[in-house]
């Protein structure tokens, strides 16, 4: 019978915090041993559907409609037994966040032994059961790590931790909450082919949440695509991916960078679904000024970073610990070009722009900006370059100071020059909201009162109210929904078109830097390893970092 | 780990240093001539002139203050002015009534965690808010005040239980503690519970209760092993911390109710103008804060194993 | 997570946001009449004490509450209600003069402690845990030692106790603030550090600063109380909280009203405070909402 084989069965589900609706009249099926996709943006409602399913909905949460079952039983009636029956024996669930989801206090054995405390067998049984199940997702050593606590492991080591622990009692659902998203690129693949391969063992279903599309195509079944609470399209991913029916799904599928194969002038954005793609690669190019001396270059930068002494160690003398932040590191940015600097977390990208704003100390080389050496300029020097050079950072809301409302934010660098007496600073202020898109009415808000991609907008609005000649934007796209980040690579791009602005960009979604870069840039542990213009590193990858990095981002089959 | 640990001993020694230092500069600015009080007004010139030559008083401070760590090495720490006893012996004596008080007190405080344990967990529910209002009320009035309540409540209008002297035979103790450890004690039961009940409330939101939740461990389980012991260890480094707030309050509640203790001892050396007296009780103070806050951090520092080395 | 849309809100209509969250409970508002009462008596002191407060009239020492004295007279014959009166302004001298050095001087000592090399940090943070070893009251009796019993011996003894936990406070918020981003911003486009100190790092350190020493005016209340008590604070005939419960305890036997009516002010003042002071910490720290 068709109702045997359904594990999850949810219909006209409604659940609400205080007033505000989260989810609205869901309806999801989920089969045995089936690979289900949640597909949404932020805000959609889809982790908060998830952890309906396990029963862990935040004290301020009400379901207010609809029937949810597990096997034909009524979840939505269970009492607080019987959902402790459920968790971690027949439905699992992994959360978002490796670091934090572990006991600091407890070693990795004795988590996942009190995992099994409905067991009656003895503690050894127990730990040879978290053994097999650490074996099971391939963690090296994985004897010593039983021993270990949380904070020596390795993020990724840490999710496969979480991972062993909802695979150890062969549950028939797992529930995979945005597990990858905190994970550099070639981490999440790892995990990903981990999973499938776990399924295949096990045979369970699992329920996998996120906003990668890319690893949906790779990993899922099935699909189910949420917006605003609700759930437009359902079916598999085969059908929904190449032929979408809901207007929603068309445009999010149409909007991810990932999915464009084409170089274009404008991305598809959610309210303006057209792409616009490069006519005349000749006319692109015309905005380059190669034969200029360079914007930025960046002659073997060195920077190292020691851990500071504690007594003891100041009292014998001993060297502070050294870490090769940035080693010997050249780069160039033409006037009018736009550099991509791409690596992983941890690569050292972010600290040659700290070294080149001399926000962090070089040990060495040389950052030429109009025929001035940054590095031994004075700081009375590096006032006069701050006003053609600026820094996008990288947490949006973060970098502007919470006290401070954003039309007074965005000509902060006229007041810092001291160029304000001559300016009318409030049109100055309505000038550039107006630039980046924003209504002049944001001047009077302040920073946490605004979304992610609006609080990016301001910053660039800040970035640019000195006419820079150069703009080195730390992750502009990072945290953004996929759709966003069209509206922030279409801003830029504009710009660029308008004022022949140089831009280095620091980042590690490739998807985005195809279209918007001229030369890419490859950091690995310090170390420039490849450069290139675009096209050809994209297509023709020689180093094999480069390889890598490029299969974990842009390759749909694993 | 042992490096801390030794960092932390040095670094609590040198505080003493410093503050036996501070001390003694202060205390020479105590007006009165010490061998005056010491040999009576009867004593010739020749007498007293010979006592400053033995005690050092016409020395340079620094000498004073060298031969003063050189006493306090072998356990000198000078001599009362009034009993020719040496200090030493004199804050030995009263030192554990003082002792038991503290120990009370502290037991009391302890009371402390289950109250905010059980608010925390039962959030916004009538024993929160109850308990809420009642702690903050509490640690708000000052010891002495709660001492002067509680005497005029159970001691003169109830007449339940006595309001001074410490008592002799063990019931006798236990019943004049009664009202003393309370007067200091209501406040750190209430202070406890406060900072309890913020620090598990605290840790109920963290992700990695909510992934043992997901597990289906016990709720009781979870608040022992998941929750309590990620929380507690910032409390005992309050604790500790604030045995120097206990003793303090200690030396207003000795007087309030005639106990003998450290703190009557004080109080009378500052009014007699007996500087050794009050140099070696300030002093023992000193030494037994450092010494209980050095003790709470290295405890803190050994529940959490996020601080030992790193083995990989 | 639900993206809940936020209304712009001007500095005003956030500061009237605050008050009505504070309004909604009545302990607070209670609080927040008795820190106004206390102030205002504190100040108008002289004016509103029916009798003068150390003027003695033997003959009727130690009469009850009666008509012509609310609270009745002390072992003197004084009114025990004028001397309370002018005790708050005694109180109020005290809490609003200690506080206020002992913020200056521990928010400065703060600041330099942040942004000085390792060494003059160490040094400074090795000042601020040797102060805060020596046992409060002990020092207190110290300080009268030396300088006799005096409204501002209390003072120097406050100051002393409490300045090295506003600088550490200082020190580790300025600490925090200094790696955020924002910060980074601002050194990225050439602020210079008066300006980043002055516009961006002090208001966002002085609130949790602010809220800290407004809980430890009943500290300030309780250390003169004791002080008094033990007939080492404020010299008399000048009449205040501590030194009239002292008189009370004498004669606790006989005329125990003289107590309890001095022990009202203390409690009403410093629980006020402190529930004040709560209070606007937890709504003004996010992590403890909801």
């Amino acid at each position: 019978m068709q109702n045997k084989n359904n594990l999850i069965n949810i219909k006209d589900l409604g659940i609400n915090f205080g007033k505000a609706s989260a989810v609205k009249q869901a309806d999801m099926i989920i089969k045995q041993g089936q690979i289900m996709g949640l597909v949404g943006e932020s805000g959609s409602g889809k982790s908060t559907l998830a952890n309906a399913i396990i029963g862990l909905l935040p004290h301020a949460a009400n379901i207010i409609g609809g029937t949810m079952d597990f096997e034909g039983r009524d979840m939505l009636k269970f009492t607080k037994n019987q959902w402790q029956e459920l968790r971690g024996r027949e439905i699992s669930y992994v959360s978002q966040d490796p670091m934090s989801a572990l006991n600091p206090t407890l070693r990795i054995g004795q988590l996942m032994v009190d995992i099994q405390y409905g067991s009656d067998d003895t503690n050894e049984v127990k730990l040879k059961c978290a053994l097999d199940a650490l074996e099971q997702v391939r963690m090296p050593n994985s004897k010593s790590r039983l021993d270990m606590y949380p904070h020596e492991l390795s993020g990724g080591q840490k999710q496969r931790v979480c991972i062993a622990m909802a695979i150890m009692s062969r549950p028939k659902l797992l529930i995979a909450d945005e597990i990858t998203t905190s994970l550099d690129a070639t981490l999440e693949v790892q995990i990903i082919k981990l999973l499938k391969e776990l399924q295949s063992e096990i045979g369970c279903a699992m329920l996998f949440v996120t906003h990668h599309l890319t690893v949906v195509e790779a990993l899922c079944d099935e699909v189910t695509v949420m917006y605003n609470g609700v759930i437009r399209e359902t079916g598999s991913v085969q059908k929904v991916f190449s032929s979408p029916s809901d207007d929603y799904t068309k445009s999010l599928l149409l909007c991810d960078p990932a999915r464009i194969q084409e170089k274009c002038r404008r991305l598809p954005v959610m309210s303006k679904l057209e792409l616009k793609s490069i006519s005349d690669p000749k006319m692109d190019k015309a905005r380059i000024d190669l034969l200029a001396v360079p914007a930025l270059s960046i002659d073997n930068l060195r920077v190292n970073f020691t851990k500071q002494r504690s007594l003891i160690d100041l009292l014998q003398r001993r060297p502070g610990m050294c870490i090769e932040a940035v080693k010997d590191a050249t780069l160039s940015v033409a006037i009018g070009e736009t550099v991509a600097l791409v690596g992983e977390s941890g690569s050292g990208k972010s600290t040659i722009a700290r070294a080149v704003f001399r926000l962090v100390k070089a040990q060495g080389g040389r950052v030429l900006f109009d025929d001035a050496d940054l590095l031994k300029a004075t700081p009375h020097e590096m006032r006069a370059v701050r006003n053609r050079m600026s820094m996008m950072m990288q947490d949006p809301i973060g970098s502007l100071s919470p006290r401070t409302t954003i039309g007074a934010a965005v000509v902060e660098p006229y007041i810092i020059s001291g160029q304000s007496s001559e300016l009318n600073l409030g049109e100055e202020a309505n000038r550039l909201l107006e630039l980046v898109g924003l209504p002049s009415d944001f001047s009077n808000r302040y920073p946490h009162e605004l979304s992610g991609g609006q609080a990016r907008r301001v910053g660039v609005a800040r970035a640019l109210a000195l006419n820079p000649k150069l703009v080195i934007a730390d992750e502009p796209t990072a945290g953004l929904d996929v759709s966003i980040q069209g509206e922030v690579f279409n801003l830029l791009a504009s710009l660029r078109e308008k004022m022949k602005l140089s831009i280095l960009i620091i980042t590690h979604n490739l998807h985005v830097v195809r279209h918007l870069a001229d030369r890419i840039v490859i950091i690995y542990q310090g170390q420039i390893v490849e450069t290139g213009d675009t096209e050809t590193i994209m297509s023709n990858p020689a180093h094999d970092y480069t390889k890598k990095l490029l299969a974990a981002n842009l390759q749909a089959k694993y | 780990m042992i490096g801390y640990t030794v960092q932390r001993i040095g670094v609590a020694i040198l505080i003493v240093l410093l503050a036996t230092t501070a001390l003694f500069v202060m205390i020479q600015f105590v007006p009165g001539d010490p061998a005056n009080v010491m040999l009576g007004p009867r004593a010739t010139p020749e007498l007293k002139e010979a006592l400053r030559e033995r005690l050092h008083l016409n020395d340079p401070i620094y000498i004073q203050i060298y031969y003063f760590f050189l006493g306090l090495l072998q356990g000198d720490l000078g001599v009362d002015l009034t009993s020719n006893r040496p200090v030493t012996s004199i804050i030995a004596e009263q030192a554990p009534y003082t002792a038991t008080l503290v120990i009370s007190v502290l037991l009391v405080a302890l009371m402390g965690i289950p109250i905010g344990t059980y608010a925390a967990v039962h959030r916004g529910g009538s024993f929160d808010q109850i308990s809420g209002v009642v702690s903050v009320s509490i640690i708000a009035v000052p010891p002495i005040v709660i001492g002067l309540y509680l005497i005029l409540l159970f001691a003169i209008q109830l007449r339940w239980l006595p309001a001074i002297g410490a008592g002799e035979g063990f019931w006798e103790i236990i019943k004049h503690l009664v009202l003393p450890t309370l007067a200091i004690g209501l406040t750190w039961i209430g202070y406890v519970s406060r900072l309890v009940r913020a620090s598990v409330i605290e840790v109920l939101m963290q992700n990695h209760v909510k992934t043992a939740r997901a597990f289906g461990i016990p709720e009781n389980k979870i608040l022992r092993r998941y929750v309590l012991r990620v929380a507690l260890p910032a409390t005992v480094t309050v604790l500790g911390v604030s045995i120097g707030f206990i003793l303090s309050t200690d030396v207003i509640v000795e007087i309030l109710f005639s106990r003998p203790g450290i703190g009557k001892l004080i109080y009378d050396a500052v009014i007699s103008r007996n500087y050794p007296v009050v140099m070696g009780t300030v002093l023992a103070g000193t030494i037994f804060i450092v010494v209980a806050t050095t003790l709470s951090d290295l405890l803190n520092v050994m529940l959490d194993p996020r601080s030992r080395k790193l083995n990989s | 997570m639900t993206t809940i849309t936020v209304k712009p809100l001007t500095k005003f209509a956030r500061i009237l946001q605050i008050i009505r969250e504070l309004c909604s409970s009545p302990l607070v508002v209670f609080s927040l009449v008795i820190v106004l009462l206390f102030f205002a008596v504190g100040i108008t002191a002289d004016y509103i004490a029916p009798y003068d407060p150390i003027k003695i009239d033997i003959r009727n020492k130690l009469s009850g509450p009666s008509w012509d004295h609310w609270l009745g007279t002390d072992q003197l014959g004084r009114d025990v209600l004028s001397r309370l009166i002018v005790g708050t302004k005694i109180a109020l001298y005290l809490a609003v003069t200690s506080v206020s050095i002992a913020l200056i001087i521990g928010i400065v000592l703060g600041m330099i402690a942040a942004f000085t090399n390792q060494w003059i940090d160490w040094a400074l943070l090795l000042v601020f845990d040797t102060v805060k070893s020596f046992p409060g009251i002990m020092f207190a009796l110290t300080i009268v030692a030396l300088f006799g019993p005096s409204v501002n011996s209390i003072v120097v003894v406050i100051v002393f106790s409490t300045f090295p936990s506003y600088a550490r406070l200082v020190r580790t918020q300025v600490m925090s603030l200094r790696n955020s981003e924002f910060i980074e911003a601002q050194r990225a486009m050439g602020s210079s550090l008066p300006r980043i100190l002055r516009l961006h790092i002090l208001p966002n350190v002085i609130g949790p600063v602010l809220i800290v020493a407004s809980m430890d005016v009943p500290l300030v209340i309780g250390v003169e109380a004791g002080l008094s008590f033990l007939g080492l604070g404020v010299r008399p005939p000048t009449p205040s909280w501590g030194s009239i419960l002292n008189d009370g305890f004498l004669f606790i036997r006989n005329t125990p009203w003289i107590v309890f009516a001095a022990g009202l002010p203390l409690i009403l003042t410093t629980v006020a405070f402190t529930s004040l002071g709560e209070s606007l910490r937890d709504i003004l720290d996010p992590k403890l909402r909801k």
